[in-house]
């Protein structure tokens, strides 16, 4: 903190004060996707909620905000909401009276070579198809058939599973066994990505494009254990959407349903620390000193916040600590530009229906580059400025105040610990990816660029400080950290050691990516333990994953 | 969603925001449409850089007295204040230096002496009887609306007048003829501290040369120093408070969702026509007993009123209204330093007695005056470091959740521009002219405080009156203000006579925006005096919450 601290509290104050201590059945940290719809849960079933977050708006990772200052506003985290899909908070709320839309275009990932060439899947399989095609005939027929498969186990496994309580290994492949689907996934988990997209395919520009898409979000290429992540973005990288009004409004959204339920937000309230007593919750403090008692608190932040800061080495098991503080952070984060435009981006490419993808990657010939590029990552290094880019206002106009204008960015994967510093070489790297950029586009001239503006991972830091490292999932996505481990084998089903207290944060299974999954499990234990009724019900398609695959 | 409430209120700014709350709060079925992805209007932070928040235009509470704080019990939708020692100071370029602090009255003392001990004494006597009276005083002026149109209350009938007198000794009728600059002369000697005073008025008013406005300009600083201080985390999370206690009360808010048209059938207002882009099924909403225009008045009748149903006196009458007064160019600057004033300065405005307001360099009025005539008769931009006094406002040092540890955050730092609408060359000279003036604010402020350099400026920001009408429908040439708050356009004549109850030539659509009295800095004021107006029109019944002003005149008063 600053060192000079000129407040006043005066004794009569001329507003009326907030209390200096409140009250409420359940407290939650973090104010993210995950504690937005916990919270939005809770209080509608009649329990008193307060929410707490450190910013000055809520959201976390569902960010819009004027970062090209003034006129432009750009999504600075999510952009891309993989599982508008399944997430039962979409389906549980009627967000859709506030005015929340989400918008899935046809055109989904392109990426683009530099002799013009190109790849675009899109949400409809055919089209997908007859890209590929373009390139290899006998790639688009191998995509055509696994496609299928894919689909049938992402639709009933593993997009359904995402909001089914993790159970343990052996359990989970007993179960699945059961079925050829499950076989077939739990021997895919076994492999690595690269491994799963060499079988599939035989064009290095088609596996280029395939394991960009299952490994950007952070998956090693070599690793097996997390097969069945290629899947899963594969046909969700294929069905992305968009949140009309930015990704900031479907979090404005969720406060809306916690407040109409009379819960209680409080933004500018960093919690320094949660108060434990014998063993069990007590409540929250936060940095200005006001003290929220609870008996259940609910926290969205990464394991080493809640635990070692929060809530304190002394309060904890040892063995229980010593696996918090080995958590792995996530092994990349991301240096993103963004540029307001005159026009929007059109790129030098053979095929026109480009320039209307969601996402286009740049930067990549063939496979060996992109395996080449993410190793460099591990090391520190970005081998050229290669990455993904989108038109933000192509499909939501919204973002900037100038009717016409368009606001875009390139998003590269880059590392914390960038060799030299990012401070040192943000402004350098900046102006590369504009020239990279270029290079790719027709009409990306320097008239274009109206403004231009880029956050590193010391920037998403900054922002988001559980992002730490600026891990945008909160921690590694490796077979230690997921799943029922997530982030360990006591804590992945949202309790952990001390009664009361509950996790809810992409730490937690499922994981990040505004997934909505860990504030949905966790919404449902804590109403199992405290004997609240639920007013939500099941969706059917996990109910119909629980029938068919799990009893 | 429904497509009919009782109520619509166009734009999400404080003034519509706020009305919705009060109306949702007697019952009515509200809906507000917001033009923008976040209501708020001029009450908004940003953060360009994550971590460092900075005002584009709203910066301080002006409106404690409000009775909206405890009518709406903003406290309990999460709404905290960070309360100042010490608000306000005045540099010279000779090193002198003031401060003027209601929490901080020793160091305002100390600081005086040195000039004149009937300023310590005047100011002394401010902090005392007149913060104990503030309350009511200041209700008197904004919190009442202005008696019917068509009545002219003598001086001495004047809510304020009466106010004054009561906890006033040295209150004059004759102030109400004065400007800010001549009322200061008659309680104040020291200069430079007066000079301040009347950058005071001028950057939330009217310009303190201005006949006929001295009382408000005094007022203004009135209104901050009562106040003393910023929601915490900036004027934004005062709109969470307000919104959610609109959401509370069952109102309905939608953002992204402009308004294109006011539907006027037989001369009453029916509702409104959605933009094509609002992401809604539905682009017709209905309103079965008001809708309210938290809009411009111009954007109101030369925009969304279609003209075929008002005359052309009236039309031109709103084209003749003036958008002088407070189209401001708004740099914000981080440093790793707080400034070190030279001299006295120096000493004075530092450690815990650093104002959140610094104006510099308050040489001499004559600058504030030729900058007046730049700005309202010339209609162009001063670009000469001599040519100017400025504010510059910190907060970080007061609320820590502003920026990290290691930096602060001097935002806004003000300059007054001339509309683009009336630049005398063109709209974007400003914006063409952007580099050259900020290089300005920074001499400015390196001649009192030269251990700001670029040494230790980290970012600077900026938004133009350009910008920020583009950015803020409301702000219509970028005037946070509205309209001029000229004695042309004040009071019984805001925004024009026939308009000044809040009342409008459509029946059934009212007025909640800056552009009525009276007039900007977010007081809660123009919503709590329409809701004077709605209570009769409407035949609300609000409960045991609602208390109406103890000046109000009502119509019925002045035809029985």
């Amino acid at each position: 903190m600053s060192l000079i601290d000129a407040s006043v509290r005066p004794e009569n104050p001329p507003v009326p004060r907030m209390p200096d201590e409140l009250n409420a059945d359940v407290v939650v940290i973090g104010g993210g996707p995950n504690g937005l719809i916990l919270a939005s849960y809770l209080a509608r079933t009649g329990a008193s909620v307060i929410l707490l977050e450190k910013r000055y708006e809520v959201g976390g990772g569902l960010a819009t905000e004027e970062v090209i200052f003034p006129l432009y506003y750009a999504n600075t985290h999510a952009t891309y909401h993989m599982m508008v899909d399944y997430m039962p908070v979409l389906s549980d709320f009627n967000m859709q009276r506030h005015g929340l839309m989400f918008m899935k275009p046809n055109a989904q990932t392109g990426i683009i070579f530099r002799d013009g060439s190109s790849i675009l899947l899109s949400k409809m399989v055919s089209d997908s198809v007859d890209s590929i095609g373009r390139i290899s005939a006998k790639d688009a027929k191998a995509f055509e058939k696994i496609i299928r498969t894919y689909t049938k186990m992402v639709d009933e496994i593993l997009g359904p599973g995402t909001y089914y309580p993790p159970m343990p290994p052996v359990d989970l492949s007993v179960r699945l066994g059961r079925t050829e689907i499950g076989k077939a996934l739990l021997e895919i988990s076994e492999q690595s990505p690269m491994e799963i997209i060499d079988d599939l395919f035989t064009d290095p520009r088609v596996k280029a494009l395939f394991l960009y898409i299952s490994c950007m979000w952070g998956l090693d290429p070599w690793e097996g254990g997390l097969g069945f992540m290629v899947p899963l973005l594969i046909c969700r990288g294929m069905n992305k959407c968009l949140c009309l009004g930015g990704s900031h409004k479907f979090s404005g959204t969720l406060s809306k349903e916690i407040v109409i339920n009379k819960g209680l937000i409080l933004e500018n309230a960093e919690v320094t620390k949660i108060i434990v007593k014998d063993g069990k919750v007590e409540g929250v403090q936060t940095f200005d000193g006001r003290i929220i008692h609870a008996k259940t608190v609910a926290s969205s932040l990464d394991p080493q916040s809640t635990f070692v800061r929060l809530v304190g080495e002394k309060n904890l098991p040892e063995d229980f600590l010593r696996s918090i503080k080995q958590w792995k952070w996530d092994k990349w984060s991301l240096f993103t530009v963004h540029c307001a435009l005159e026009d929007e981006v059109r790129f030098k490419v053979n095929d026109r229906a480009i320039d209307q993808a969601f996402m286009n990657i740049i930067g990549f010939e063939d496979v060996d580059e992109v395996v080449h590029y993410l190793e460099g990552l591990k090391d520190g290094e970005m081998a050229g400025m290669c990455g993904h880019a989108t038109t933000e206002t192509l499909y939501d106009p919204t973002l900037t105040r100038i009717n016409g204008k368009h606001v875009a960015f390139f998003q590269m994967l880059a590392p914390y610990n960038l060799k030299g510093g990012w401070e040192e070489n943000q402004k350098k790297n900046e102006e590369e990816a504009l020239k990279v950029w270029q290079s790719y586009a027709e009409n990306l001239s320097d008239e274009n660029v109206i403004a231009i503006c880029s956050e590193s991972p010391l920037d998403i830091e900054r922002r988001i400080s559980c992002m730490v490292n600026g891990s945008i999932k909160h921690g590694d996505y490796n077979p230690l950290q997921m799943g029922y481990f997530r982030p360990n084998d006591l804590c992945s089903s949202t309790s952990t050691p001390i009664a009361g207290l509950y996790l809810c944060g992409a730490s937690v299974y499922p994981g990040g990516l505004i997934i909505g999954g860990p504030g949905y499990l966790a919404a449902n234990t804590i109403c199992e333990d405290l004997e609240i009724k639920k007013w939500w019900k099941m969706p059917p398609k996990i109910q119909r994953y629980v029938e068919e695959y799990i009893q | 969603m429904n497509n009919r409430y009782d109520v619509i209120v166009i734009g999400g700014g404080p003034n519509g925001i706020t009305i919705a709350c009060y109306l949702a709060k007697c019952g009515l079925s509200v809906c507000v449409c917001e033009d923008r992805l976040e209501c708020g209007g001029g009450f908004e932070n940003a953060e360009p850089i994550p971590g460092f928040r900075i005002d584009p235009h709203a910066t301080y509470l002006y409106g404690a007295a409000a009775p909206g704080f405890e009518q709406l019990e903003l406290a309990k939708f999460g709404l905290r204040m960070v309360y100042y020692k010490t608000m306000f100071g005045s540099v010279t370029s000779d090193g002198e230096g003031v401060i003027g602090s209601r929490y901080n009255s020793e160091g305002m003392s100390n600081s005086l002496k040195r000039y004149s001990q009937n300023d310590v004494e005047v100011m002394e006597t401010f902090n005392s009887t007149l913060m104990e009276h503030a309350l009511e005083i200041l209700r008197s002026i904004y919190w009442t609306p202005p008696p019917p149109v068509g009545v002219t209350l003598a001086r001495e009938d004047l809510p304020w007048s009466k106010e004054f007198k009561k906890h006033v000794p040295i209150y004059d009728d004759a102030w109400n003829d004065m400007s800010t600059f001549e009322l200061l002369d008659t309680i104040l000697d020291t200069e430079f501290f007066k000079v301040g005073f009347a950058m005071g008025s001028w950057y939330n008013g009217p310009h303190p040369d201005w006949a006929g406005t001295g009382l408000f300009g005094l007022t203004c600083n009135i209104l901050n120093m009562y106040s003393s201080g910023s929601p915490l985390g900036g004027t934004h999370s005062m709109i969470h408070a307000l919104v959610r206690c609109a959401l509370t009360h069952g109102a309905t808010i939608l953002t992204n969702t402009k308004v294109e048209e006011i539907i006027v059938e037989d001369g009453e207002a029916k509702g409104v026509i959605l933009a094509d882009d609002a992401p809604t099924r539905t682009k017709r909403i209905y309103a079965d007993r008001a809708v309210i225009s938290g809009v411009h008045i111009k954007d109101l009748f030369l925009n969304l009123v279609p003209s075929r149903h008002l005359d052309p006196v009236f039309i031109q009458g709103i084209r003749d209204i003036s958008l002088k007064g407070g189209s401001l160019f708004v740099l914000s600057m981080i440093t790793t330093e707080m400034p070190k004033f030279i001299g006295r300065a120096g000493e004075i405005l530092s450690g815990t007695d650093y104002p959140s307001c610094v104006f510099l360099p308050s040489d001499d009025r004559e600058i504030v005056l030729n900058q007046m005539r730049d700005v309202y008769s010339f209609n162009t931009h001063p670009i000469k470091k001599e040519s100017i006094i400025i504010p510059i406002v910190n907060h970080d040092i007061f609320d820590k959740t502003r920026c990290p540890p290691g930096y602060h955050v001097f935002s806004p730092i003000y300059l007054q521009m001339p509309p683009p609408e009336y630049h005398v060359d063109g709209p974007e000279a400003v914006n063409k002219a952007q580099d050259e003036i900020v290089d300005v604010l920074l001499e400015a402020i390196r001649g009192v405080a030269p251990n700001i350099t670029e040494k230790n400026i980290v970012a600077t920001f900026v938004n133009t009156p350009y910008d920020s009408a583009f950015r803020n429908l409301g702000f219509v040439g970028g005037n946070w203000l509205g309209i001029s708050q000229s004695e042309d356009q004040w009071y019984t004549a805001r925004p024009m006579e026939e308009l000044s109850r809040y009342r409008s030539p459509v029946h059934k659509l009212y007025l909640c925006n800056h552009t009525s009295y009276p007039g900007g800095l977010g007081l809660m004021a123009v919503p709590y005096n329409l809701m004077h107006i709605l209570i009769e029109d409407l035949d609300l019944k609000p409960g045991g919450w609602w208390y109406p002003s103890p000046h109000y005149i009502s119509e019925k008063e002045v035809t029985s």
